[in-house]
C-alpha cells in the first residue's frame, strides 16, 4: 500500500479535512507531518530559498520531515480557489519551489486547482487526481463525496466558533454538542492574518494558547462565513483580487463594523507582500471606527520577550478602555 | 519607619531602580549598564541602595522592561508589568493632561496615545532595531564621539545631511559613504538624528494621531539632538520629563505601592539577597523535535525558577527538585 505525505503548512488547514479522508477513502495511507518544531524550522531555511517568506520555509521543512518516509507528497498548485481571484504567487509555484530545493523529494503531486474560471474545475481536479493514483471511477466518486461532506463538517465546527486547530483534532469525533462559545470571556480579540500564520503555533509562539490563557475569547477570518466575508469585503473601492486578502479584510470590516470584538491583533510574516496592503487597511478602519490594533511582525525568532510584552500591553490596554467606558454614565 | 516603593526597570541596555517615598518623591535613583547581565547588575544596584540609604523599609516592589519576569522573581516582586502600561502610568504622574507619549530605549521604541488619562493606542517597532538607542550606541562608537556628547555634537550642525533612516544596515553603509565624501561629522549626526525621527514617525508613530502635550522619554531623551529633531518635524514643544531615563521604574513603582497597599504586605524577599549567590544554568533539552533551551535559576542551593520549555516537563520538574542534566 502507498503512503501519500501532507506537510503541515501553508494552507494546509484550508484543505486538510478534505484530502486526508479522499486519500483514505481511495484505500491510501495519509501521513502528516509534525507540528512545527525547531529540527523543521532549521531543515526548512536550509533547504529553502533564502528570500522567501518563513511559512515558505517552514513547508519546505515539513517535506523534508516527510521526505523519507512516504511514497508521494501532496502540494496542490493552488492557482485559484474563486471566481476571478487569485492566490499569492509562492503558493502558485510551490510545487515547483520544493521540487527543486529539496534533495531526493519523492514524487509530487501538484494538483492544479484552478477556479478562476468556474467552480466545476474542482471536481475535476480531484477526479484527475485520482485517477493519477490509479483508481477507478467508482472509487473516486465515492470518496469524493465522502470527503466534501467531511470538509462540510469541518466548515461548520469553524462557523461555529470552534478555532480551526482546535477543528481539526475534533473534526471527526462526533459533533453534535459544541457549545464551544457558551463560556463567558473578559475580553474577545480577532487574530487576523493567513492561515499558515494564525495556525502555525510554533512560529506565532503560542499566541492563540496564550491568549485563551487570559481568558480570551478568539475569532479568526476562517470562523467567518463566505457571505459575511463577500457582503462586508465588497465595500472596497476596489475589488480584491486576492481569495486570502478577501476573506482577511471582509472579516475584519464585518466584526469591526459590528463591534462583535474588542480589538484586532494582525500576525505577519516579515516581508510579506500581500500584507503590505492588506494590514493598511484594515489598520485604517479599526482607527477610523475606534478599534484597538495592534502588529506582530514574526520571522525567525524565538525570545518570546518582545511578543509577550506587546500581547500583555495590547490586553492591558483594552481592559483600562472597558472598564473606563463602564465607569462612564449613559445618562450624560 | 518610613515606608519606601523600590521599583525596577531591567532593560536590554539598562537596569533602572528608583526609591519613591510615602509621597512617590523620589529619593534614590540609579541607570545601570544591563552589560548582558541582569543577575549581576542588580545586585549591584541593591547593594548600593544599602550602602548609600542604609537598611531602609522597603513596603513594595516592582518589576517592569524585557527582564521583568527573571528581576521579578529573584526580588520576589508585588507587581510585573510591561513596559507600556508603566510608561503611561508614570507619564500620566508627570503631567495629567498628556496626550502623546514618544519613548524611546534601547532595543525598543514606542508610541503611546493616551486620551482622557486612558491609554488608548500604542506601537511598537516592528522587528528592526533601526532608530533606537543601542544603533545610536553603535554609531557615536564607530565615530569616536562620547554617546553623552551626540546630541550637542548635532545642534551644532547648520547643514544636515540626509542619511537613509529605513533600515540601520542601510543608515550605517550612507553614513559611512558621506563621510567619505568628507561631510562635517557635526552635519552627518544631525542628519543622523532627523532619519531617526523620519523612521520613528514612519514606522512606529504611522497613521498615529500625535496631538500635544507630547512627552518624550526614555534613555534616548538625553539626546538633544533627537529632541529638537522632534520638535521641528512635529512642530511643537515636546517636553522632557525630569527623570525621564527611570520613567518605566517610576510607573511600576506606583504600581507596586498600590498593590501593596491593596494587599497590605509585600513579596520582596529584603534587600539582603545581594549577598545571596545566583547561579544561572542552560540546557538545550533533546528529549524532543523542539530542542527547548532551558534556564533554571539557582538561588544558594536551591532552585528559584526553571523556564523556556514548551512542554513544561523542567518547569513542573522543580517540586520534584530533580537538578537539569
Amino acid at each position: 500500500m502507498c503512503k501519500i505525505g501532507i506537510p503541515r503548512g501553508m494552507f494546509f488547514y484550508d484543505y486538510y479535512p478534505f484530502w486526508k479522508e479522499f486519500f483514505e477513502g481511495l484505500g491510501i495511507e495519509t501521513v502528516v507531518s509534525p507540528k512545527t518544531n525547531k529540527e523543521v524550522l532549521n531543515a526548512g531555511i536550509f533547504s529553502c530559498v533564502d528570500e522567501a517568506c518563513l511559512p515558505v520555509k517552514i513547508f519546505h521543512g515539513h517535506v523534508e520531515k516527510l521526505r523519507d518516509n512516504v511514497d508521494y507528497i501532496f502540494i496542490p498548485r493552488i492557482m485559484s480557489i474563486e471566481r476571478m481571484e487569485y492566490c499569492c504567487p509562492k503558493v502558485l509555484g510551490l510545487p515547483d519551489m520544493v521540487k527543486y530545493s529539496v534533495k531526493n523529494v519523492p514524487q509530487i503531486i501538484d494538483t492544479r486547482i484552478n477556479l478562476r474560471k468556474s467552480n466545476i474545475g474542482y471536481k475535476k481536479s480531484v477526479y484527475e487526481t485520482g485517477k493519477y493514483l490509479e483508481k477507478d471511477l467508482w472509487e473516486i466518486r465515492s470518496s469524493y463525496t465522502k470527503a466534501k461532506k467531511s470538509y462540510e463538517r469541518y466548515i461548520y465546527l469553524l462557523n461555529k466558533g470552534v478555532v480551526p486547530i482546535e477543528a481539526i483534532k475534533m473534526y471527526n469525533k462526533a459533533f453534535k454538542d459544541i457549545n464551544y462559545s457558551s463560556s463567558s470571556h473578559e475580553l474577545t480579540i480577532m487574530i487576523l492574518g493567513h492561515p499558515y500564520v494564525v495556525y502555525d503555533e510554533y512560529l506565532n509562539m503560542n499566541l492563540i494558547s496564550k491568549l485563551m490563557k487570559n481568558n480570551v475569547k478568539i475569532i479568526t477570518p476562517e470562523m467567518i462565513s463566505k457571505e459575511e466575508i463577500n457582503k462586508y469585503s465588497s465595500k472596497l473601492p476596489k475589488r480584491m483580487f486576492w481569495t486570502h486578502g478577501k476573506r482577511i479584510v471582509g472579516s475584519a470590516f464585518s466584526l469591526i463594523e459590528k463591534r462583535k470584538i474588542d480589538g484586532i491583533i494582525y500576525l505577519s510574516s516579515f516581508g510579506c507582500g500581500m500584507d503590505s496592503i492588506l494590514i493598511d487597511l484594515v489598520e485604517r478602519k479599526a482607527i477610523s471606527n475606534g478599534m484597538p490594533f495592534t502588529l506582530l511582525t514574526l520571522d525567525e525568532q524565538t525570545g518570546e520577550a518582545g511578543i509577550n510584552t506587546r500581547i500583555e500591553a495590547f490586553i492591558d490596554m483594552m481592559k483600562w478602555r472597558n472598564k473606563d467606558e463602564n465607569n462612564i454614565s449613559a445618562f450624560r | 519607619m518610613a515606608d519606601f516603593y523600590m521599583g525596577v526597570d531591567v532593560g536590554s541596555v539598562s537596569t533602572n531602580i528608583v526609591i519613591l517615598d510615602e509621597e512617590d518623591n523620589i529619593v534614590w535613583k540609579k541607570y545601570l549598564r544591563t552589560q548582558g547581565k541582569p543577575i549581576d547588575i542588580l545586585k549591584e544596584g541593591l547593594h548600593d541602595i544599602r550602602k548609600e540609604l542604609g537598611d531602609i523599609n522597603i513596603s513594595g516592589v516592582g518589576t517592569t522592561g524585557s527582564g521583568r519576569q527573571l528581576a521579578g522573581l529573584i526580588l520576589g516582586s508585588d507587581v510585573v508589568k510591561n513596559e507600556i502600561t508603566c510608561h503611561a502610568v508614570s507619564a500620566l504622574d508627570f503631567m495629567p493632561n498628556i496626550k502623546t507619549i514618544i519613548e524611546i530605549g534601547g532595543q525598543d521604541s514606542k508610541i503611546i496615545i493616551i486620551r482622557d488619562g486612558i491609554v488608548v493606542d500604542f506601537a511598537m517597532n516592528t522587528v528592526c532595531a533601526a532608530g533606537t538607542g543601542s544603533f545610536l550606541d553603535r554609531q557615536a562608537f564607530r565615530l569616536g564621539v562620547p554617546i553623552e556628547q551626540f546630541g550637542k555634537t548635532a545642534l551644532r550642525s547648520d547643514n544636515p545631511v540626509r542619511i537613509a533612516g529605513r533600515c540601520a544596515v542601510f543608515a550605517e553603509s550612507d553614513m559611512i559613504h558621506k563621510q567619505q565624501l568628507g561631510h562635517n561629522q557635526e552635519d552627518i549626526i544631525w542628519g543622523l538624528c532627523q532619519a531617526l525621527v523620519r523612521n520613528y514617525l514612519n514606522n512606529v508613530g504611522k497613521g498615529k494621531e500625535i496631538l500635544g502635550p507630547i512627552a518624550f522619554q526614555g534613555g534616548v531623551a538625553a539626546n538633544e539632538g533627537i529632541k529638537r529633531a522632534f520638535e521641528e518635524t512635529l512642530k511643537q514643544e515636546v517636553f522632557i520629563p525630569e527623570n525621564f531615563d527611570v520613567m518605566g521604574a517610576v510607573g511600576v513603582s506606583l504600581l507596586a505601592k498600590a498593590e501593596a497597599k491593596r494587599k497590605k504586605s509585600t513579596s520582596f524577599k529584603g534587600l539582603n539577597i545581594s549577598d545571596i549567590n545566583y547561579k544561572v544554568k542552560g540546557i538545550e533539552c533533546n528529549d524532543c523535535a523542539n530542542l527547548c533551551e532551558i534556564i533554571e535559576i539557582q538561588e544558594d542551593q536551591n532552585i528559584l525558577a526553571r523556564y523556556g520549555d514548551k512542554c513544561g516537563k523542567w518547569t513542573n520538574a522543580i517540586k520534584d527538585k530533580t537538578k537539569l542534566a
